[in-house]
């Protein structure tokens, strides 16, 4: 693997320049907010951030995406077109915890029966530079129980780590390496590497939020019915804020919009924890509470994702933590299952 | 990479309305680009999902046989919003259709043995695609005894009457269709589902049971069978539930571990009985 060297001052520099060959997502301050967006022409990266608020799965999986367009004819509406396209472009300075979740997306919508057209031609299109946590952002961190870490590449092409004066970069994929040429000739020296190598040890150990969420699997295994699941979904509102802000949950709705004689089918994120999502025309409901929709949340993160991919599907980054208006927090809820 | 999200082009080509009430109707569809029909390659028990460009998307299971060529059958009760614009389409209009979707009933395993079909009401659509692909020329000798037991609320709630009269006709198939009540012109048999099951008492002896109709039918047949000595693994159901991508991706029909859309619709009941009772 080719490992460089560049000055720390140089990152925005070399995300602008990339920028003006390939379309950008950078962290962008937006009012309190850093998020993900397409870098402006005269739009400045914010790289001294902590977190996006929001995981930047959009940039595979946007909130809203069209899948294709109709328009009307005498004999009904007919397919237009297929809007499965995607530029070609980079993911510039995500989280370890972030990547770790195209990792584990990638699962879902890259099967090898029934591929996702349109998160794959996203996917492949976008080369994703990641920067390492040197210091975990926030208390509520638990990346490394869920098999992640703060310096860490899975899912990235490029990984960026702060040691320093300088960031070690290292181009772990062939995408990664195409962008080579925006990284400066300057050769990462062994002294470096380790450098590297003590700075993630210390970030692992920084991060103090643990759960165990591995050995809840089992627990979950045989305890559906268990009057626990009565316990967690009592101030819960339905808002639906932990999906929509989780870079693992992936669940969407396609819905049609017919504006004159033309008209899109249309994608959108949707969430289980909706009363709506799994209600029949019939009016039937299996998930009749949000008891069954906070069991269906944890057990699909937990158990399902485990089952059918091997993989937790959690990356630790707190999100939901963070933003649950009523304060559930999925470590205690998981702490709590251990308990059973 | 074949984009499993776009419909193939069909047209509707004949609109049968199956019952008294008129809310239940067979659509005949036609591929538009007649290459579109091998890729289109289903198997009894598969689903599709009917788009209709403006309104959406809706996943009903396929009523006609693979044996019978140049077109798909879909028998559709008008319910919500897709479903009620497709009751409302005349013969020659265009639309989508996706698929085939899903698992499908399990032929190699229903292969050499006696097979005893249950169906009430409504959900008799992808039992009539079976019955139609087991009865076709020679496949005929690949399946034993077929007991077919078909029951509706009353005579004109019964779907596709002139088969059933067809194979009443036909010496290698048993087949029993009941109405709970029936009127002036019915000379056939009146009962519930369940009691003409326990009526007809097929043997259990290298039987399968095919059994698809509303909770409550399904609720009072399966002790019938139990009786007869049926195993789980050779009670099998086809499940219903809300769907969108169909793919295994949305979520919407996650029940335990599986995808209703993917893994399913079709279980046996020993397979049901390892899921979570969510649908």
């Amino acid at each position: 693997m080719e490992k460089r060297l560049i000055k720390k001052d140089a990152l925005a520099g070399i995300a602008k320049k990339v920028a003006e060959e390939f379309l950008v997502w950078a962290p962008v301050k937006k009012e309190d907010n850093v998020l993900f967006e397409p870098l402006q022409k005269d739009g400045e990266p914010f790289f001294a951030y902590l977190n996006s608020k929001n995981a930047p799965k959009n940039v595979f999986f946007p909130h809203t995406e069209a899948l294709m367009k109709f328009t009307r004819t005498e004999k009904g509406m007919v397919f237009s077109s297929d809007e499965n396209k995607a530029d070609s472009s980079v993911l510039f300075g995500v989280r370890p915890c972030d990547t770790h979740s195209f990792a584990l997306l990638d699962k879902l919508f890259d099967q090898e029966k029934y591929q996702d057209a349109y998160y794959i031609t996203k996917r492949q299109n976008t080369t994703v530079i990641s920067i390492a946590c040197v210091k975990p952002p926030y208390a509520s961190c638990f990346c490394t129980s869920v098999d992640g870490a703060p310096v860490a590449s899975e899912g990235a092409d490029i990984l960026l780590t702060d040691i320093g004066s300088d960031y070690l970069v290292e181009l772990i994929t062939p995408k990664g390496e195409k962008l080579a040429k925006y990284f400066g000739d300057a050769k990462a020296d062994a002294a470096a590497e380790t450098r590297k190598n003590e700075i993630a040890a210390k970030a692992i150990e920084a991060i103090k939020s643990k759960i165990p969420a591995h050995e809840v699997k089992p627990i979950l295994d045989v305890n559906f019915d268990n009057p626990f699941w009565n316990t967690i979904h009592g101030k819960c509102l339905a808002c639906g804020t932990c999906t929509y802000m989780c870079p693992t949950c992936h669940c969407f709705d396609i819905s049609d919009e017919v504006k004159g004689g033309d008209g899109v089918r249309i994608r959108s994120w949707d969430s289980c924890m909706f009363p709506m999502f799994t209600k029949e025309t019939s009016g039937h409901n299996p998930r009749v509470s949000q008891k069954e929709r906070w069991r269906q949340r944890t057990m699909h993160k937990f158990k399902y994702y485990v089952d059918n991919f091997n993989a937790i599907a959690c990356v630790g980054c707190g999100r939901c933590v963070m933003s649950c208006p009523v304060n559930i927090d999925i470590r205690k809820v998981v702490e709590d299952i251990s308990k059973l | 990479m074949q984009n499993p999200y776009i419909p193939y082009p069909v047209v509707v080509d004949k609109i049968i309305t199956e019952v008294d009430t008129k809310d239940i109707k067979t659509f005949r569809f036609k591929f538009v680009n007649p290459e579109d029909e091998a890729k289109y390659a289903y198997i009894p028990g598969q689903f599709g999902e009917l788009s209709i460009y403006g309104k959406g998307e809706s996943p009903i299971g396929i009523a006609s046989s693979p044996t019978q060529k140049g077109y798909v059958e879909f028998t559709v009760q008008k319910a919500g919003v897709v479903t009620q614009a497709l009751h409302e389409m005349e013969e020659g209009t265009l639309m989508g259709l996706r698929g085939p979707l899903g698992n499908s009933w399990p032929l190699e395993f229903l292969e050499g043995k006696n097979i005893v079909i249950v169906g009430g009401g409504f959900a008799f659509t992808t039992l009539r695609s079976l019955i139609n692909y087991m009865i076709f020329g020679d496949n005929r000798k690949r399946f034993g005894n077929i007991t077919v037991i078909y029951g509706a609320r009353n005579p004109g709630l019964l779907l596709y009457k002139d088969e059933l009269i067809e194979w009443q006709k036909r010496s290698d198939l048993n087949i029993n269709v009941t109405v709970d009540k029936g009127d002036a012109t019915w000379t056939g048999r009146e009962g519930f589902v369940p009691a003409v099951c326990k009526d007809v008492a097929p043997s259990k002896e290298n039987a399968v049971a095919v059994i698809c109709g509303p909770p409550v039918m399904i609720r009072f047949t399966l002790p019938v069978f139990f009786d007869l000595g049926f195993s789980k693994e050779n009670i099998i159901t086809s499940l219903e539930m809300r769907m969108k991508c169909g793919i295994g991706k949305c979520g919407r029909c996650n029940v335990g571990n599986k995808y209703v859309c993917k893994d399913g619709p079709v279980f046996s009941l020993a397979e049901l009985d390892k899921l979570t009772p969510e649908y």
